[in-house]
């Protein structure tokens, strides 16, 4: 056409052939585009299609936790002591608020509390979808409860009552130190244990910490769908059922460990009583204690301090934790230690005129006019010093602590409790290894009257006495039914342990020890007195300040014949042995042998 | 040489398989977009499903009536299709009301439509008018100049509404045209640089800020999860999950849990590649490749440079369009409103789609009509 038309350059085919030319060039960048589109969609879709599949997935499924009720605790006889009890937590779904203020004073109104409060309370939930239900408030009570449910229709529709469970120590104070409390979980514990979820509690002393892991249980899962709000799409993908906790049985007697309670109520110190058999504790009390109940929720900071603060320290478990010297329950070990080795004859007599000189130094007998002349029941029977100073020093300090150690002083008696103290039994090689300076002959003096460095928790006397109780067997208490070990023979000749056996008897006959005595059942102990300063002078402890007064011990058994239940009262600068602690010990015996027959 | 008016029957009979394949494929994506909608739509209040298959109806009468209109003759009266679909966008971007940010909607009983799918037509035709006249053997100077005001107009109105992705896809179909028209480099840099100045212009004046926001957040896609950084991320989620062959109809999780938005719309892309995989992907891509290749052929075979710049402006429209839909959903490119042709619901945009198949089909009848 060009040819035809040379002039006209810019004919129409000409033109239109240009045109083509540019268009077909541009397909070709169109043609580009689109595979570098397609390459896009293969990169996502098939290269990293599984990782898009697993967001997916996340987005769609959530996993709800199903609760596991914790076990409950029994006492021997299947008395509930801890429980599980059922709360209710006010629930708010924004998005069926008209009005979130009036909603918000009406709530106000009904709990009691400030709005401004509920308005915080609600703040921390900010970042959750207005149609998911957050929480309000914890704890409500039944009739607050009813006048939500009333006002739900047509009124208030947002507010929901949910339920959950709360552990609901039902002694709360008289049980404390033996079931225990719960308590948050430290972080380490969550990493350590997958199955903790947040707001989980944990048992943090006593049974409940030492069962934990049973007492928990398993929780279940449900895995549900959920749209991009977070509500609850259709029938649940999968579910497991949550495993209850086991629960678990005490060797605890309800009664007696009550009772206990109520004798310690306004003193310090603890109970301790066990079955000489098998070492199965019927009660175990520290005083001051605590009410478990009040860490079953959120704990403030302050309010911990105030338990961990309070005057007399109620956390510390002093029957186990705790440790003190003895006194003169010590002389049971030393009456042991000395007819075990042939050093002591029962029938020698020794003056008392209330002093005596050894080492350079005075040593007083507690009676200060003296016992006159006293043998060995005798000594045991009014407790006289001066007989077991002289005495102490035959035997000698190496066999003091040795026959100490085996009747379970100054050693941990092995109770499941978790934080027991070892307490101290002392010899020329602990001073020489821990002190850093050597024995002086003059502390075996002290160490024989349950003096000096010495130091056993209540506990440790009550396994000394019970070895005594049952001809000679070292037990391991235990508290959780099922739990015990048949008791170790200590290896000791059956006429001495007798012989112990029936002055202790006589102790609570005719010697220190009558206020125990009782119509009801025949006792047998022996009485303790415990300085806490070193004194240059006599005072009556009665004329000490009272964190200086003595500490008043009294370890018993009965029935003397057959014994069943051994019985340790330690009552923290309580005074005399006799007049603090055995009258405690025989209301103990009391309420235990004239209820209704025991095992 | 007057074009004479040609009868209607030996017009069927010169239908050829071109236009056959035009209209097929557009049907076939329509139909497609029908099931995908209609999945992604289960759990909404209104039937969109229904809806597009008025929509779809009406646009093939749209279709029909496009294509048996002479187009010399919409060219001869360009001027003034341009002005009054100028003024009718300028009325609902004044006094229109409001949907989703944007005024742009005219009611049409109880259908919604926007004037600025019927601009996109008006602008093509007076461009392909006024450019193919620069192709005379004396051509204007500074024809591209005319040709960018006449751009300018529509694109910053609905830039005004504001629908910052209805303005963006006039850049392609100018640049197209004009490339073709044949521009010179010199005049195109020089325009690119005014363009540059106006951008900045408009970023600085006109955005609105959550449009700052998308823009940004796009360089940006893990800084705002939960914004418009979360859209991208919960499309592609959507879209890499799909796999090979798509979690299947009604089956798409991230489509029926509300994690994609708009899913009819603007991410119906999403849906699909969800719901059918990188097969479905590739299905679509390809139908939509048949359908712009066949537009080509029937640019190509054009017997006049307005009818082939006619051609290559709505082209150049729907291939900016499922460009950049498609670029967009898997996150190569920011969100913005621009949907994908015939797979996305909304009225006035399908209708576009369908008169510029109308308007090709034609084309592709009267090919031989004035040789």
């Amino acid at each position: 056409m060009s040819l035809q038309n040379p002039t006209r350059e810019h004919s129409s085919d000409w033109v239109l052939l240009n045109m083509a030319a540019r268009l077909k060039w541009l397909c070709g960048v169109l043609g580009l585009c689109l595979a570098v589109v397609i390459g896009a969609y293969w990169y996502h879709q098939i290269i990293r299609a599984e990782h898009y599949e697993r967001l997916a997935e996340n987005n769609r499924l959530r996993v709800l936790r199903l609760d596991a009720p914790r076990g409950l605790i029994y006492d021997r006889s299947g008395r509930i002591l801890v429980e599980n009890t059922p709360t209710f937590r006010l629930m708010i779904d924004r998005s069926r608020s008209a009005d979130l203020g009036a909603s918000l004073a009406f709530a106000a109104e009904i709990l009691g509390r400030e709005e401004r409060e509920l308005r915080a309370a609600l703040e921390r939930h900010r970042g959750v979808a207005r149609e998911v239900p957050v929480l309000l408030a914890e704890d409500l009570e039944l009739t607050q409860v009813a006048r939500f449910e009333v006002s739900k229709e047509p009124e208030h529709p947002e507010f929901e009552i949910a339920t959950s469970r709360r552990r609901l120590y039902r002694h709360s104070f008289q049980t404390a130190h033996v079931v225990g409390h719960l308590g948050e979980p430290t972080p380490s514990e969550h990493d350590r244990d997958a199955s903790l979820a947040a707001g989980d509690l944990v048992g943090r002393s006593g049974v409940e910490l030492l069962r934990d892991r049973l007492l928990r249980g398993n929780h279940g899962e449900r895995i549900v769908v959920v749209d991009s709000r977070g509500r609850l799409m259709g029938e649940d993908v999968r579910r497991t059922d949550a495993a209850p906790g086991e629960s678990v049985t005490l060797t605890i007697d309800l009664r007696l460990q009550q009772l206990a309670e109520s004798l310690m109520a306004d003193k310090i110190g603890a109970i301790v009583a066990l079955d000489p058999r098998d070492g199965a504790i019927r009660a175990m009390v520290s005083s001051p204690s605590f009410d478990p109940n009040s860490f079953g929720g959120r704990l403030s900071q302050q309010d911990w301090d105030r338990i961990v603060d309070a005057p007399g320290k109620p956390l510390q478990n002093r029957a186990i934790q705790n440790t003190y010297p003895p006194g003169s329950v010590f002389k049971i070990a030393m009456v042991v230690a000395g007819l075990a080795e042939g050093l002591l004859r029962p029938e020698e007599r020794i003056y008392c005129n209330g002093a005596t000189r050894l080492y350079d130094r005075r040593w007083r007998c507690w009676q200060s006019r003296g016992h006159g002349l006293v043998d060995l029941r005798g000594a045991l029977q009014h407790s006289c010093d001066i007989y077991f100073y002289r005495q102490g020093v035959k035997i000698g300090i190496e066999t003091i602590a040795a026959y100490a150690r085996r009747l379970g002083l100054g050693d941990r008696t092995g109770v499941e409790l978790p934080g027991e103290s070892e307490g101290l039994v002392p010899d020329p090689e602990w001073s020489r290894n821990r002190r850093g300076y050597p024995w002086y002959p003059g502390e075996t003096v002290s160490v024989a009257i349950g003096q000096g460095p010495l130091l056993t928790s209540p506990l440790q006397v009550a396994v000394m006495t019970a070895a005594v109780a049952n001809g000679g067997f070292r037990v391991r208490p235990y508290l959780i039914a099922g739990g015990g070990k048949p008791p170790e023979p200590l290896g000791l000749d059956g006429e001495v342990v007798s012989f112990v056996a029936e002055a202790l008897a006589n102790v609570v006959e005719n010697g220190t020890g009558r206020s125990a005595r009782t119509p009801v059942v025949a006792v047998a102990g022996k009485t303790g007195t415990a300085q806490v300063v070193a004194q240059a002078t006599w005072i009556r402890s009665e004329d000490l300040p009272p964190e200086q007064a003595d500490h008043a011990w009294f370890t018993s058994y009965a029935p003397v014949e057959a014994p069943e239940l051994v019985v340790v009262v330690f009552v923290e600068n309580g005074g005399r042995g006799s007049e603090a602690a055995a009258p405690l010990a025989r209301q103990m015996h009391e309420g235990y042998f004239s209820a209704a027959p025991k095992t | 040489m007057l074009p004479q008016r040609p009868d209607p029957w030996p017009l069927v009979r010169r239908v050829r398989s071109v236009s056959w394949l035009l209209g097929c494929s557009a049907l076939a994506l329509s139909a497609i977009g029908l099931v995908v909608i209609s999945s992604a739509s289960a759990d909404m209040s209104t039937d969109y499903e229904v809806r597009q298959s008025a929509w779809i109806a009406l646009g093939l009468l749209v279709m029909a009536a496009a294509a048996a209109v002479d187009y010399s003759f919409l060219l001869r009266y360009a001027f003034w299709i341009y002005l009054a679909a100028l003024a009718a966008l300028a009325a609902v971007t004044f006094f229109g009301h409001e949907a989703g940010g944007a005024r742009s909607w005219i009611g049409i009983g109880g259908f919604g439509g926007q004037p600025s799918d019927f601009c996109k037509i008006a602008t093509v035709l007076l461009l392909a008018r006024h450019m193919a006249e620069a192709q005379a053997p004396v051509a204007p100077r500074g024809w591209l100049w005319a040709a960018s005001a006449v751009v300018v107009a529509p694109v910053l109105l609905i830039a005004l509404q504001p629908d910052m992705g209805g303005a963006l896809m006039f850049v392609p179909m100018l640049a197209a045209m004009a490339i073709v028209a044949g521009v010179r480099l010199r005049s195109a840099l020089i325009a690119l640089g005014v363009a540059a100045v106006v951008a900045g212009a408009i970023w600085i004046f006109a955005l609105q800020d959550y449009q700052k926001d998308r823009l940004s957040s796009f360089f940006r896609p893990h800084a705002d999860p939960l914004g418009s950084g979360y859209q991208v991320r919960q499309s592609r989620i959507a879209i890499g999950s799909g796999q090979v062959l798509g979690k299947g109809y009604g089956e798409g999780t991230q489509s029926n849990l509300q994690f994609l938005p708009t899913p009819h719309t603007d991410f119906v892309f999403a849906v699909l590649g969800e719901e059918y995989g990188f097969m479905g992907v590739t299905v679509v891509l390809g139908l939509l490749l048949l359908y712009l290749g066949n537009g080509v052929r029937v640019a190509l075979a054009a017997r006049d440079p307005a009818g082939m710049l006619l051609v290559v402006g709505l082209l150049a429209f729907m291939a900016g369009h499922v460009l950049y839909n498609t670029a967009m959903v898997v996150g190569l490119l920011p969100i913005t409103g621009i949907p994908l042709p015939f797979l996305s619901y909304g009225g006035s945009f399908m209708l576009f789609c369908c008169a510029a198949t109308g308007l090709m089909i034609g084309l592709d009848i009267r090919r031989f009509v004035n040789i």
